[in-house]
């Protein structure tokens, strides 16, 4: 008998634990996330201690079936008592809460539509500037900033370099770019469709991609409307 | 990161390996904690083909200070980076006894200076069982622990741990790779691992080891293995996550003896399979 006590401590300790109830315990399996799991991605950014001062970190949401819209989705902090309600971006980014009551009671994030599934991710990116004017040297140090982060967490990406950023723009917007070199002249950047961030299904944003010259060229970007994130790209 | 996650729920308090969870990122003063119950399939001592089954209590908490305890293990992180965790590990080795009833080490009793024959006693005495065997008591042991992250999917892990065996003068390295689960949201995470054990002559002497007294006294033949790789192993994980709360996570590992410890008299069985499942809480 006495090697069952434990056992029969354990199982008390589980169905007093079940029997507490929770709001985060009642999500339907496929439509939540742990808060804790996501928290765990996203304080690797504030805890990081190199230059970040040109970048931002949100998280985002990836719906696992091809072809969903977030038009009007939003990303819910559902904890035992109380709900707070994430807005995502047209990127399907939200701004992450690192709350420690949100933590502590292991609460969940669900999206306010019911039925779609999906998963997260941490994505870094560089702030915009509000006059749409970007030096080339300001956007190398932020995509170095970018990698210095990127190798921070993942030793795969050391060998990786920078070779320029991706302005995300709106789908089906009329954007676009110019560059100006150090010499003066000056000439419109492609833009196409594609797919903001690595990976993402929805390949219709409009993009414009810069690729840094050699080192030390002098350049200018200027972007006509506001974009939606600059993503850093390496290679 | 999320490897955690990613983090495996990996504990299993049947199970004497030393397994390290990733580093945690929590808030200050807060804890992440996961206890459970289930079931365990395992051989009754290393090498035999006799299984058990047995209740398989589970636990692992996390502090935010870094400390940890995970099944039989506990240890503290030490290091701030995310792709490098090391620091002080502890693990309890359970005892090892005959296995057997009351009746059946009084039966023991009864053969030690009467019956000189070893093969004689295979007759009598259950052919699972460890009977004349001296137990091993339980041992703490301690030292360290070094993973590195390939990348966040990938882990390299190692642990040196020292104060095995009857004279507490047992050593133990433990080299592994890990695949780990870590996309937020999977429902289901996977993750693999394969390694090996190293450990001196006092450790393999005294698992896998006859003293000629026991000899005398058991059905194996006397036996004294030297040091070096005592076996290789590779374990699969499943864990099913049904709310943030509630999971079942479910372990399969394979273990083939190697080297001296392979040729014991007591690895009737080099090759073996350790299962379990158990239903888990995350507090």
């Amino acid at each position: 008998m006495r090697s069952f006590r434990p056992f029969t401590a354990l199982l008390a300790l589980l169905l007093t634990a079940g029997s507490a109830g929770s709001a985060a315990a009642d999500v339907r399996a496929g439509e939540w996330v742990s808060y804790r799991d996501a928290y765990r991605s996203m304080v690797m950014f504030e805890k990081y201690g190199g230059p970040k001062n040109l970048l931002q970190n949100q998280l985002e949401v990836q719906p696992r079936e091809h072809g969903v819209s977030l038009d009007g989705v939003q990303l819910v902090l559902a904890g035992k008592a109380n709900q707070l309600n994430l807005p995502l971006d047209p990127l399907g980014r939200a701004v992450f809460p690192l709350q420690k009551a949100a933590y502590d009671e292991n609460a969940a994030l669900l999206l306010n539509h019911k039925g779609l599934t999906f998963s997260l991710r941490p994505q870094v990116t560089i702030a915009p500037r509000a006059d749409g004017v970007y030096d080339s040297a300001e956007l190398r140090a932020a995509c170095a900033q970018a990698l210095g982060y990127a190798r921070y967490v993942d030793a795969s990406q050391r060998g990786r370099q920078c070779v320029g950023v991706r302005f995300v723009f709106p789908k089906k917007s009329d954007v676009g770019a110019r560059v100006r070199r150090g010499d003066g002249r000056e000439h419109p950047l492609a833009v196409a469709s594609g797919p903001a961030f690595a990976g993402d299904a929805d390949d219709g944003f409009q993009v414009v991609n810069y690729r840094f010259g050699p080192d030390g060229e002098r350049a200018q970007v200027t972007a006509y409307d506001a974009p939606l994130a600059i993503v850093p790209v390496f290679e | 990161m999320n490897k955690l996650l990613f983090l495996a729920l990996a504990m299993s308090c049947a199970a004497s390996r030393a397994e390290t969870p990733a580093a945690n990122a929590m808030p200050d003063g807060s804890r992440d904690m996961y206890a459970g119950l289930g079931v365990l399939s395992a051989p009754r001592y290393d090498g035999t083909g006799s299984r058990k089954v047995s209740a398989l209590p589970t636990i692992q908490v996390e502090w935010s200070n870094g400390i940890f305890v995970s099944g039989m293990g506990a240890g503290m992180h030490l290091s701030a980076s995310p792709t490098l965790e090391y620091g002080p590990l502890l693990s309890v080795l359970p005892r090892r006894s005959e296995s057997g009833t009351a009746t059946a080490a009084d039966g023991v009793g009864t053969i030690q200076g009467f019956v000189p024959s070893a093969n004689l006693n295979v007759r009598k005495i259950p052919a699972d069982r460890l009977t004349g065997m001296d137990d091993i008591p339980t041992r703490v042991l301690g030292g360290v622990f070094l993973n590195y992250y390939l990348d966040p999917q990938w882990r390299l892990t190692s642990s040196l741990l020292y104060g095995s065996g009857r004279d507490r003068n047992g050593a133990r390295l433990e080299l592994g790779v890990q695949r780990l689960a870590a996309t937020l949201g999977d429902r289901h995470r996977v993750s693999l691992g394969a390694g090996l054990t190293a450990v001196n002559r006092s450790d393999n002497q005294t698992y896998f080891g006859v003293t000629g007294t026991e000899a005398l006294r058991s059905r194996f033949t006397y036996y004294q293995p030297g040091g070096g790789l005592q076996d290789m192993h590779a374990d699969l994980r499943w864990n099913w996550v049904w709310t943030p709360s509630w999971m079942l996570t479910t372990h399969l590992e394979a273990k083939r003896l190697l080297g001296s410890a392979s040729h014991s008299p007591l690895a009737e069985r080099p090759s073996n399979l350790t299962v379990s499942t158990a239903i888990a809480y995350r507090f």
